[in-house]
């Protein structure tokens, strides 16, 4: 190998993304979703994302003083791309984010008002393959896509949906909560043409049961030529891509490492490669086919 | 009418075109920061620290955040110097400045990576990694005991008549001492601090928080420590000095310059921000500027210090 950290995830990643941006975007809202809560960002210069990609985005607004504690940024998938608003200069793009306050950096950027400033690089990492190398003569379209969230995970999939539909993928998209109040983007995608089910632990709202049920009837029902994509907790994402080996299934998974800087210098992101050595999420990834990954080496 | 300042300094060899330069692991292979900065921008970078074959770094997690700071425990994950002169410096801008940067276990090891990185003329100068707070072997034993740093400058000085840095590790008692050995052994400059050895645990899990369980820890939580290191090995040494240490803005560095450091490198604060370094180079001159100075250089030592 002469540099094996930073071979592509697959050769169906996308290559034609966009150079990232640094710069300070402004709060559009920040508001409760769930158990969590959206967040709109307005990025000067915003060139736009594939499915998938993330941001690292401060921990909270900052005014003009760069915050020391907490130091890192935090990676946060880009839920979804609004497009220009239309008001400011065209260049710039809003995007909305998902997350759940489970620290001091979450906790800081629930915290951020309309109208501050927060600092953001991206659109960073690879995302979802969305078509398949020339090599595969397969006929994709029509082929169903089950799209599986938990949790934040949520987060990755909708912009991945989206893209789906529109190259004429079929797509199942199974979201899994522990209740009713967990679900998270349910609106948004409710309004796809997707076949949307819904899961809670404790029976609340939609299936009863965990995300592999549906994911499980969905993969035996006979159809060929499906992937699965699925992002969530790592022990979701391990069952999901076991039931996908099964049926000899494709599935993607999004890894959430933690990062320093997200786009491959702290070299702190390191997954286990199922061939041995490491992948950097950030730069690798966090897409990665699920057979790729040594899934008992990740922490 | 603002007068034109002369940005430029000479560090132990080595023209820069302004004092800040970014600090080995930090940085990358500079190309990763083209989105982010203009490279020709900064005085220039110190690669990722190399190592003879390639190499893979330790098992996750590598990181963790501590108060002000981070732990790393990454372990000289690097593409080995051949990929690296074939590969990753041909991708570089002409006018990017490339300080290589050299890790090994045996003193000749090091001096074998100075030769061959010498040969190559886009490299400005060599730093030798004696200080990484946590791979088993290497690194940090010889900048912990001041014989062994002494015969591993002494080799590598052998090795290469290019401009040649001795990076040193705040794990030691007496930091000076370590200065001046190098001195001694003819090294150009010196640059420090590498990262703080350090640990932090999980109190759930009641596991450290790193794989390795020790790492090194990084960013403003190790300034005022980097800070007194640089003014006591300024007393100690005439070569020039690198600060190194929690820089996160132009105040940060220029600290470091009055006492006594020609230059800076800029790390942790590249990955919060990847254009810290060309912010830091443009805050420096204004503030030479509105203080008065001529020249960035005359910074360098400008510290006013109780008479006794
Ligand atoms: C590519 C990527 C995309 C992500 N997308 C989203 C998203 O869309 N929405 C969202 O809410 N979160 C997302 N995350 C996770 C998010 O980055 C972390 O939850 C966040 O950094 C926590 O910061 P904190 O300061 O609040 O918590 P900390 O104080 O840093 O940690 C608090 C607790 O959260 C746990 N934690 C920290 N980081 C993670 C992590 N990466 N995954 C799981 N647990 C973690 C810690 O172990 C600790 O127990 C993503 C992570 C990655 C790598
Ligand atoms: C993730 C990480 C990796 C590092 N890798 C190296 C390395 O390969 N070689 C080296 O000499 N120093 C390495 N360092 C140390 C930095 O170059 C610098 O000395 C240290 O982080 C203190 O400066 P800072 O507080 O500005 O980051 C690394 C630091 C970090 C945080
Ligand atoms: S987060 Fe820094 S290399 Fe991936």
């Amino acid at each position: 190998m002469s540099d094996a950290t930073t071979k592509s995830a697959s050769a169906t990643s996308i290559e034609n993304k966009a150079d990232p941006i640094r710069g300070h975007a402004r709060v559009v809202s920040n508001e409760e979703e769930g158990p969590g809560r959206r967040l709109r960002l307005a990025v000067p210069d915003w060139p736009g994302s594939i499915p998938g990609q993330f941001v690292m985005i401060g921990a909270g607004a900052e005014a003009g003083v760069p915050r020391r504690d907490p130091l890192l940024p935090r990676p946060m998938a880009i839920y979804r791309e609004l497009g220009s608003s239309g008001v400011r200069a065209s260049a710039e793009g809003e995007i909305e984010l998902l997350y759940r306050v489970v620290g001091r950096g979450t906790q800081l950027l629930s915290e951020a008002r309309e109208g501050e400033s927060i600092k953001v690089v991206g659109p960073l990492g690879r995302g979802f393959p969305l078509d398949r190398p020339a090599v595969a003569s397969v006929d994709e379209s029509g082929s169903k896509a089950i799209l599986v969230g938990g949790g934040t995970g949520i987060a990755s999939l909708y912009e991945l949906a989206r893209a789906l539909i529109s190259r004429g993928r079929s797509v199942v998209v199974i979201l899994g909560g522990r209740s009713a109040g967990d679900l998270m983007g349910q609106r948004e995608f409710e309004a796809l043409d997707v076949q949307l089910i819904c899961t809670t632990e404790d029976g609340s709202d939609g299936v009863h049961g965990l995300v592999t049920t549906p994911l499980a009837d969905g993969l035996t029902s006979g159809e060929r030529g499906a992937t699965v994509y699925a992002v969530g907790p790592t022990p979701m994402m391990k069952a999901c891509a076991a039931l996908a080996a099964t049926n000899s299934v494709d599935c993607y998974v999004s890894l959430e490492n933690p990062m320093a800087c997200g786009f491959g210098v702290c070299l702190g992101c390191a997954a286990p490669r199922a061939e041995g050595g490491f992948f950097l999420v950030c730069r690798a990834g966090p897409v990665f086919l699920a057979r790729e990954i040594d899934w008992e080496g990740l922490p | 009418m603002t007068e034109a300042i002369d940005e430029s300094v000479n560090f132990a060899g080595i023209v820069l075109r302004n004092p800040v330069l970014t600090a080995s692991g930090t940085f990358g292979y500079g190309t990763e920061f083209a989105p982010f900065l203009d490279l020709e921008k900064i005085g220039g970078f110190v690669a990722k620290s190399l190592t003879l074959e390639p190499r893979f770094g330790n098992p996750p997690p590598r990181i963790a955040e501590t108060p002000a700071g981070m732990l790393n425990a990454i372990s000289i994950e690097n593409v080995g110097v051949r990929a690296f002169l074939e590969e990753k410096l041909p991708a570089l801008p002409d006018g990017v400045v490339v300080i290589a940067s050299a890790f090994g276990t045996e003193p000749s090891v090091y001096a074998e990576l100075a030769a061959r990185v010498s040969e190559h003329p886009r490299i400005s100068g060599i730093e030798i990694n004696a200080s990484c707070p946590h791979v088993k072997a290497g690194g940090i034993e010889f900048g912990q005991d001041p014989k062994l740093l002494g015969e591993l400058v002494r080799e590598v000085r052998r090795a290469t008549t290019r401009p040649l840095l001795v990076k040193l590790s705040p794990n030691v008692t007496h930091i000076a001492d370590m200065a001046r050995v190098c001195e001694a052994e003819g090294a150009d400059g010196i640059s420090l601090i590498n990262a703080v050895q350090a640990m932090e645990v999980d109190v759930e899990t009641r596991r450290p928080v790193l794989s390795n369980i020790l790492g090194g820890l990084s960013g403003p939580a190790i300034r005022p420590i980097a800070l007194r290191m640089v003014w006591q090995v300024a007393q100690a040494v005439e070569i020039p000095i690198c600060g190194v240490g929690g820089i996160m803005n132009a105040e940060d560095a220029i600290k470091f310059m009055l006492c006594g450091a020609t230059a800076v490198q800029v790390g942790t604060a590249n990955y919060l921000d990847p254009s810290s370094a060309q912010r830091i180079a443009v805050g420096i001159s204004e503030y030479a500027r509105s203080h008065g100075f001529k020249r960035v250089a005359d910074l360098t030592g400008a510290l006013e210090t109780p008479r006794e």
